[in-house]
């Protein structure tokens, strides 16, 4: 790898078939960051994250993790990496202990080590109490808390999470959050994780969109949100046409949806008094929000763009 | 790796003990054989002159216990999807190949302990007297159940419908048993099925364990092949198998379809 950079991929591709599943993906992670990669379902994001994680083979391009090619080095690659799968890598019938030590073996640590390295990160996470229960007797949260411990117990360099939070309610979801917000801490870990729940990447160093394999944007989450808007300006109506005719000139092209509208606003400046006075009497409602990363997954996900 | 590897067995081997209901009701077959099927046909072929059929079926139920103890287990271990393990096993820092031959060798622990177990039952009613070589009769039951296990990894990483446990107990296990020599020799089988039996790897498993248990049976209850051939046979093929097993498994197509179908929680890419 050319530089200090934890992950770096250029035109990396894969296709199954005819069907391009992502296309010449070029990514920069920097050691000790934390990199979201965002897009809907059949964007390409697990297929990225199997190549990064020597899963799957990349059809064209190339790709390092710490340091490592993936093709070329993929042991080295798995042995710098911890993965976190959208399904559990648990074996539900051993105890949380049982199978912590395990996925030690596994990497090759002594007995003492993966038990020391256990019982940090089950005091991380608050879980030392359910060491010796079975996974199948924990929640879903926990559970998913037991295998990110399992994915970080050799001390990989990178965590690769692939959608880590699918499936839990928002309480899980959160206390998830609040453990890799303390890996990231305490151990300066890169983190990589997919998802498609906006909320969840907002604290990212820097975020990728993904549509049909390609990047559609990228960058801070706070430059991508400015540079899609500063304000969504949401119209409920009755005639939506209408609405559309009068605001489209000033504002361009609206998201639609079902008598709602959004437009999006540029100026920082721009308060509801500067919209015209007779717009109220076409409309249901106006409501004038901030932009966040939600609207620019939006408009990079609308039709035709 | 050798610590992987070791955790691997052993984490197999515990779950097999876990489950102790298995391991006993294997047992189940072998006496039905041995005191049902045996008694009968016993009573026959001895009215017509030929006395201790059922004692001459102790090696071929031994081996078979081993055939569907190990050949199953190293089947079902290979694509573990729902335990979650395969999916640690896939990111860890090894080489593929580790994993088929960690995997294959817990299933022949498995496919050992049950022919132990079924030993334990038959020495004290006297089914294995005529055994005087321990050391062979070891070789015989490794090199077999090694055998086994090895068709059974190598018949999973070419299959795709891998929880269709009646196709290949149609198609592979009951075929490699009824074809071998187990049941009756096969020095008077017609041309076809002797040619079979011959090509079927698991038969010299079963004359292996002949010369270990029937040294001195009268014929025509006695091995059939020369030692060296067995043990040539049972090697030579366990090696193939496993060798085409792990370069298969290695192979980019597999190990991406084994990847999506562990780590997609509603299928897509």
């Amino acid at each position: 790898m050319p530089n200090a950079l934890a992950i770096e991929s250029r035109s990396l591709s894969k296709s199954y078939g005819c069907l391009l599943a992502v296309d010449a993906l070029d990514l920069s992670v920097a050691q000790g960051s934390f990199f979201g990669l965002l897009g809907r379902n059949g964007s390409g994001k697990t297929t990225t994250l199997h190549m990064l994680s020597t899963l799957v083979r990349p059809s064209a391009g190339q790709a390092w993790v710490g340091g490592y090619e993936v093709v070329r080095q993929p042991v080295a690659v798995r042995r710098a990496i911890g993965v976190v799968f959208q399904e559990s890598a648990l074996d539900r019938t051993l105890t949380v202990v049982e199978n912590l030590r395990f996925a030690g073996a596994l990497a090759g640590l002594s007995r003492r080590i993966a038990r020391q390295r256990g019982e940090e990160l089950l005091t991380l996470f608050d879980l030392t109490e359910k060491c010796h229960a079975p996974v199948s007797t924990l929640s879903g949260g926990l559970r998913r808390a037991v295998d990110i411990a399992r994915g970080v117990l050799h001390r990989p360099r990178i965590l690769i999470l692939d959608e880590p939070t699918i499936g839990l309610d928002v309480i899980n979801r959160r206390q998830i959050w609040r453990f890799l917000q303390r890996l990231r801490t305490e151990e300066g870990s890169t983190l990589m994780l997919s998802t498609h729940y906006m909320d969840e990447v907002e604290g990212c160093d820097e975020v990728v969109f993904m549509k049909g394999g390609k990047t559609i944007g990228q960058g801070r989450p706070a430059a991508l949100v400015s540079g899609v808007a500063s304000f969504i300006l949401e119209i409920e109506t009755e005639t939506p046409a209408l609405s559309t005719q009068e605001l489209t000139p000033r504002f361009g092209e609206p998201l639609a949806e079902e008598g709602r509208l959004q437009f999006r606003i540029l100026d920082r400046d721009f308060a509801l008094s500067h919209l015209p006075a007779h717009l109220k009497h076409i409309t249901r409602g106006i409501h004038l929000r901030r932009a966040d990363l939600n609207d620019v997954y939006l408009w990079l996900n609308r039709p035709g763009a | 790796m050798w610590r992987a590897i070791k955790a691997m067995i052993m984490r197999d081997l515990t779950r097999m003990v876990r489950q102790r209901g298995r391991l006993v009701s294997a047992m189940v077959r072998p006496l039905i054989w041995l005191f049902v099927i045996g008694s009968g046909f016993d009573a026959l072929l001895s009215a017509a002159g030929t006395p201790n059929y059922r004692q001459s079926l102790v090696p071929g139920l031994l081996s078979m216990v081993m055939l569907f103890g190990a050949l199953l287990a190293s089947l079902s271990m290979v694509y573990d999807k729902e335990s979650g393990v395969m999916r640690m096993l896939i990111v860890a820092p090894f080489p593929r190949y580790v994993i088929i031959l960690a995997r294959t060798a817990s299933a022949t622990m498995v496919g050992l302990t049950q022919a132990l177990m079924l030993i334990l039952i038959l020495l004290p009613l006297g089914y294995l007297a005529d055994t005087h070589n321990v050391g062979l009769l070891v070789g015989a039951l490794v090199c077999t159940a090694l055998l086994c296990a090895s068709v059974g990894t190598l018949i999973a990483v070419f299959s795709k419908a891998l929880d269709d446990f009646a196709v290949v107990m149609n198609f592979f296990i009951f075929p490699m048993y009824f074809l071998s020599g187990a049941l009756y020799p096969i020095g008077q089988l017609p041309g076809v099925l002797k040619a079979l039996v011959l090509i079927n790897p698991f038969s010299y498993g079963v004359d292996l364990m002949k010369h270990a248990l029937a040294a001195r049976a009268s014929p025509p209850f006695g091995a059939e092949f020369a030692l060296y051939q067995d043990l040539l046979v049972l090697v030579g093929f366990s090696a193939l198998a496993l060798s085409i097993a792990c370069y298969r498994f290695s192979q980019a197509p597999v190990f991406e379809t084994l990847a999506r179908m562990l780590s997609h929680r509603r299928g897509g890419f």
